[in-house]
């Protein structure tokens, strides 16, 4: 029972720290088709293909390794991370060229991890982590996500005003956009930071609806508050609620993870003007271009890659 | 003389301690309101900040409403937020899907009692303890929500007319609010002024000898459970429409809030017991505590620690009052 929930808990916590993205423009497939001649077969497991977004980053990570004439196999274990470690050892048994972790901490699968190592099987995350045997992870730029939302929300402020923070610092990727967007903010001298909320998940939505209509309370007057970042596009759909809801006007709201209620809510032109998405069709691509490149014996500088985001406006 | 005059001290403790359990927590509560006022003179008691509140409270008092008739049979009911949470995505769905407003309100409360009864059923009949019942269903419900979206949240096509129970107003007062003052009203009259409600607490005083007594222990505490489902499932449909949205686990919060809730209700007006006007204070206690610390701009890690201590703080001053 409590092993269950402890699987629920932390699939629950991954999803909303991934929450859904959708598609960036197509990228034309790269001409270059395998080095060796040799057809390599790629294993890819994940814990979490019920998830969209991970379901996503893989098939566009299925699709350009075709486009380059791999076999690419998928399985899923339905976030059993024990099966998923039977899964690893079935693939480095059927001695595959290289394995791909779909999301899920590589800290939970030391045992496969330390199989496809002994047997000299490169492991590659998408979206997972670092950890024994993983050659390279690829994943988002979470300061970055932090950084373009704070500059886009201080440039439409007019450089100036405050504002308020909704953050979850236990969180490590959202502590990062969070402190990445306070450097941003710091660089305004004329914006100050008057609040750093602390928001509970989960419920991330009303919590931070009631928070904000307590600080349109606190903070009366046109003009006390000029903008709302938010560490997640949850929060920032509460703070946009509270804030039509109260009528107030010139209190604009960001968040982060391009969400289709996000795009929704951006669409109609109200106090939520941007977010900005992860890019997994970008992660998918250049995975396959930097397996590819090991595969010729080019190793990679370092064992993480940062894969920028892309922002979500009204235009 | 001596003994008669000591007698009456004695007495005298006895009142004032009596009056300290009863009332202490009460006394806190208006306390914290005037200390509020008097930081944040104009603001706190104004009309807008009083009318956020009871917005805010409405939806965890629905749930701590129906949680208090699960705790007066001396039971608990862990699934009600992920009950509220799959109700609300019930609701959304169906929406979406096109299904009436009130079908579909209808049917995500049919969820909620359906579930109540399902919780009931283990705890009564198959004498599985509440606890662990509770924390099975809530699991199972939980699982339930996110497969149902695939956790994602339920937003795109829910009509405007769906803005009644969460957003809309009656006059001045948030429909919300109006929908919580129902709930408070019919529970209280079933648990205070029915023979059915009478039978709940004895079934809570003591099972055995109401067994004994001939009153039908099961069926009484089944019934508990009924309700607190259905006051779970109102209360996701009532989230849902105030955040126009269904998000997976939006009701979670809900369970540990209401539970804390009847608790403070506990340790006011009577002895010990769960009741709907203490539960209602509770629920009030724990809004206008958040929204006073917000107002006065208080960490929010900090807020955290304080409703903790406030809790200790009144369970611990009715149980000191009791020993002496």
């Amino acid at each position: 029972m409590r092993h269950k929930l402890v699987h629920v808990v932390w699939m629950f916590a991954l999803m909303w720290s991934l929450a859904a993205c959708t598609a960036v423009a197509p990228v034309a497939p790269a001409g270059d088709a395998g080095g060796t001649g040799q057809t390599k077969t790629i294993a890819v497991v994940t814990p979490y293909m019920a998830n969209a977004t991970t379901k996503y980053a893989i098939e566009q990570f299925e699709k350009y390794a075709k486009a380059k004439g791999w076999n690419v196999t998928v399985t899923d274990t339905n976030a059993d991370f024990n099966l998923l470690v039977s899964r690893i050892e079935d693939a480095v048994t059927q001695k595959v060229d290289a394995i791909v972790l779909g999301m899920g901490d590589p800290a939970q699968m030391t045992k496969g991890l330390e199989a496809a190592q002994a047997a000299g099987i490169p492991v590659f995350g998408l979206d997972a982590g670092n950890g024994p045997g993983v050659v390279l992870n690829i994943t988002s730029d979470n300061g970055q996500l932090g950084r373009e939302t704070a500059r886009y929300l201080a440039e439409a402020i007019g450089g100036k005003g405050n504002v308020v923070m909704f953050t979850h610092d236990p969180h490590p990727g959202v502590r990062a956009r969070a402190e990445a967007a306070a450097a941003e903010f710091a660089n305004y001298p004329e914006i100050t930071v008057i609040e750093k909320k602390h928001i509970e998940v989960p419920g991330p939505v009303d919590f931070a609806r009631s928070v904000t209509q307590d600080l349109l309370t606190a903070y009366p007057n046109d003009g006390d508050i000029a903008g709302i970042w938010a560490g997640w596009d949850e929060p920032a759909l509460g703070a946009t609620q509270a804030i039509e809801a109260a009528g107030r006007s010139g209190i604009v709201v960001v968040g982060i993870d391009g969400t289709d209620f996000a795009r929704a809510e951006i669409a109609k032109g109200g106090p939520f003007i941007a977010s900005i998405a992860q890019d997994f069709d970008g992660m998918a691509k250049q995975l396959a271009d930097i397996i590819e490149a090991y595969f010729n014996g080019e190793k990679p500088a370092g064992d993480s890659v940062q894969i920028p985001g892309v922002m979500v406006t009204r235009e | 003389m001596q003994t008669e005059s000591s007698l009456s001290t004695t007495q005298l403790r006895q009142d004032a301690n009596r009056w300290l359990r009863t009332y202490g927590t009460f006394i806190g509560f208006l306390a914290m309101i005037v200390i509020f006022s008097l930081l944040r003179p104009g603001v706190f008691l104004s009309p807008n900040n009083l009318r956020n509140i009871t917005e805010q409270v409405a939806i965890l008092a629905i749930v701590a409403t129906t949680m208090t008739v699960v705790m007066v049979v001396g039971d608990f009911d862990l699934s009600v937020g992920a009950l509220a949470s799959l109700s609300g995505v019930v609701v959304a769905d169906l929406l979406i899907q096109g299904v009436g407003l009130w079908p579909a309100v209808l049917a995500a409360l049919a969820v909620g009692a359906t579930a109540g009864l399902f919780n009931g059923l283990l705890v009564a009949y198959f004498g599985l303890s509440a606890f662990v019942a509770t924390l099975a269903t809530m699991t199972a419900f939980r699982g339930l929500s996110l497969f149902y979206t695939n956790g994602s949240t339920l937003f795109s096509g829910i009509p405007e007319s769906f803005r009644l129970f969460g957003q809309s107003f009656t006059g001045p007062i948030p429909n919300s609010v109006l929908i919580m003052l129902a709930v408070l009203a019919v529970t209280w009259f079933v648990l205070e002024q029915t023979t059915f409600g009478r039978r709940l607490y004895a079934v809570g005083g003591n099972a055995q000898a109401s067994y004994l007594a001939g009153l039908n222990v099961r069926a009484l505490r089944l019934s508990a459970f009924v309700i607190s489902g259905l006051g779970a499932a109102l209360a996701g449909v009532v989230l849902t429409s105030r955040l126009f949205s269904a998000h997976p686990t939006a009701g979670e919060p809900l369970m540990l809030n209401s539970i804390a809730a009847v608790f403070l209700g506990m340790t006011m007006f009577r002895e010990g017991e769960p009741h709907v006007p203490g539960t209602f204070v509770g629920v009030l206690l724990l809004g206008v505590m958040s929204n006073g610390l917000n107002i006065l701009q208080v960490n929010s890690y900090i807020q955290l620690v304080l409703t903790g201590v406030i809790i200790l703080l009144a369970v611990l001053l009715s149980g000191l009052a009791r020993r002496g």
